[in-house]
């Protein structure tokens, strides 16, 4: 079955000005591929702390000589809350002995220790959800206000350094995403304008023997379309040649490599987002020229 | 069929046409003749709707220039066949798709086209160079692809200006017998040219037309 003839124009006119049309494909080409680098970095960042909770707890120190009933009434009300997902109370005899433990190459540090220093404490393990640095605080603060909690500990600092980092990578990944998407369109509507500019006679000749605007319109929506896939595809074929022959290369040598997550699934919309960017770009073309 | 009525037309504080009244029936052959700067090409612009009228009414086949869309205008160019006197030939397409592009536009299937396109071109008998491009052609060649690309889509109306400009009498001749044989089938045909060589020696109606004015009709 013959091709549409706007179809066919359209193919014709990306052969016919190559140069222009490669310059476009390859900016394209760049642009989602600096977008799918810095979403890598942001999408392996998020799922680095989704790992979090496994990581993270939040400690709650007991006054000491609590009856046993009143430390269940506190392992209670914790687990009761929402953020929680699970509490584990440790004796402050299993404390000592894990503290021995630890410190077994230095047994004169419990010399002369007749009774048990440490209190009984809970390792508090929170919900993925919970893990924002207001939800923590304010679960600590109320810890605090319970009866028979002497102190609390979570570590403050590396949940607001992390909490910060996730914030300002988003923030980094969106603003990026923004201007280089715009850049996108920009080159595309370029592009499209620069040819249309070209062809005016050729359009005015349609235009005088009958062509509606849709007729007229249609092969340089239908070009923005190729130029940003091919874009697209470009971009999805650097994106895994990048992975492939520098990421996993480098795990080889580097352990820390080995940990980065490819997306690839993720990476398969790329053609899709440029055939839309390019059909954004020609259709704001089209729609500011006069004709 | 083309009903002008006190038609005035205004260039940048200059007249081009003034108080123009006139009426072509259907199946018509009229001639507008007169000097160049006269105002052929632009009576032939308000014809095909490029302009509008600065003041008057103008009726093409039902369509009411004061009244009629922009984007209706395409489907009122779609009655007529223009034989535009720059030519406007594509030149980086072969004869065949200059003269199918005016079925392209309507929306015609490929299948539909080759014969019509065919058919066009061998009445104006360039069957032959339906692979060639415009400017391997001569101008007389070149004026008859024109005619093919005017005609092949069956309109109403054919509006040539200045349909065989530079050529030489022999193949202004055979441009003008091209013409009749349109006209013969019932095709309005509206001719505007300064050669008045073309209607000398036909019965049909001329109106000329002198520094915007139509000063006089008259049979040729």
């Amino acid at each position: 079955m013959p091709l549409p003839y706007t179809v066919r124009l359209a193919v014709q006119s990306l052969f016919k000005e190559p140069w222009v049309n490669l310059l476009s494909i390859l900016t394209i080409g760049v642009g989602l591929f600096i977008i799918s680098l810095a979403f890598l970095i942001v999408y392996n960042f998020d799922m680095a702390t989704r790992k979090l909770p496994d990581k993270f707890s939040l400690n709650v120190y007991l006054d000491h000589n609590l009856s046993q009933e009143r430390v269940r009434n506190i392992v209670g009300a914790f687990r009761e809350k929402d953020a929680v997902y699970s509490v584990r109370h440790i004796p402050k005899q299993d404390a000592l002995e894990e503290l021995k433990n630890m410190l077994k190459d230095s047994p004169f540090v419990f010399e002369g220790l007749d009774d048990n220093p440490l209190p009984d404490s809970l390792e508090i393990k929170l919900k993925e959800k919970a893990l924002g640095l207001e939800t923590v605080r304010a679960l600590a603060n109320e810890a605090l206000n319970i009866q028979g909690v002497n102190e609390v500990d979570y570590g403050e600092k590396f949940l607001s350094t992390i909490h910060n980092l996730k914030r300002g990578l988003h923030s980094f990944g969106a603003i990026l995403i923004v201007i280089l998407s715009a850049g996108i369109i920009f080159v595309c509507y370029s592009t499209v304008k620069i040819l249309f500019y070209r062809k005016m006679d050729e359009i005015e000749t349609y235009k005088l023997l009958g062509a509606t605007k849709g007729f007229i319109r249609s092969p340089f929506l239908i070009e923005g379309f190729l130029i940003g896939a091919t874009g697209g595809i470009l971009s999805l074929l650097g994106v895994n040649a990048f992975y492939y022959l520098s990421v996993l290369k480098l795990s080889l040598s580097i352990p820390l490599f080995s940990s980065i997550i490819f997306p690839a699934q993720f990476f398969l919309w790329l053609p899709v987002i440029g055939m839309f960017l390019g059909i954004s770009g020609a259709g704001v073309a089209l729609g500011r020229m006069k004709y | 069929m083309i009903q002008f009525e006190d038609v005035t037309k205004d260039y940048d504080n200059q007249t081009a046409l003034r108080n123009i009244n006139f009426f072509i029936d259907k199946g018509e052959m009229v001639f507008f003749t007169g000097p160049s700067g006269s105002g052929k090409t632009t009576l032939l612009r308000l014809i095909y709707m490029a302009e509008k009228p600065d003041r008057g009414r103008i009726s093409i086949a039902g369509w009411e220039a004061d009244s009629v869309k922009e984007s209706s205008i395409p489907f009122l160019r779609r009655h007529i066949g223009i034989v535009f006197q720059d030519f406007r030939l594509l030149t980086h397409r072969t004869i065949f798709d200059n003269v199918a592009i005016a079925l392209r536009i309507r929306g015609m299937r490929e299948r539909e086209i080759k014969p019509k396109v065919y058919d066009a071109l061998k009445t104006v008998y360039l069957r032959h160079k339906s692979d060639s491009y415009p400017l391997k052609l001569s101008g007389g060649e070149q004026q008859r692809v024109v005619i093919a690309r005017a005609i092949v889509a069956d309109p109403t109306v054919i509006l040539a200006d200045e349909p065989t400009g530079n050529l030489d009498p022999d193949t202004a001749y055979g441009i003008m017998k091209a013409f009749k044989t349109i006209n013969a089938k019932g095709t309005t045909v509206v001719i505007a040219t300064h050669n008045r060589e073309l209607f000398r020696d036909t019965v049909r109606r001329v109106l000329h037309l002198d520094t915007g004015n139509l000063v006089s009709e008259d049979l040729g």
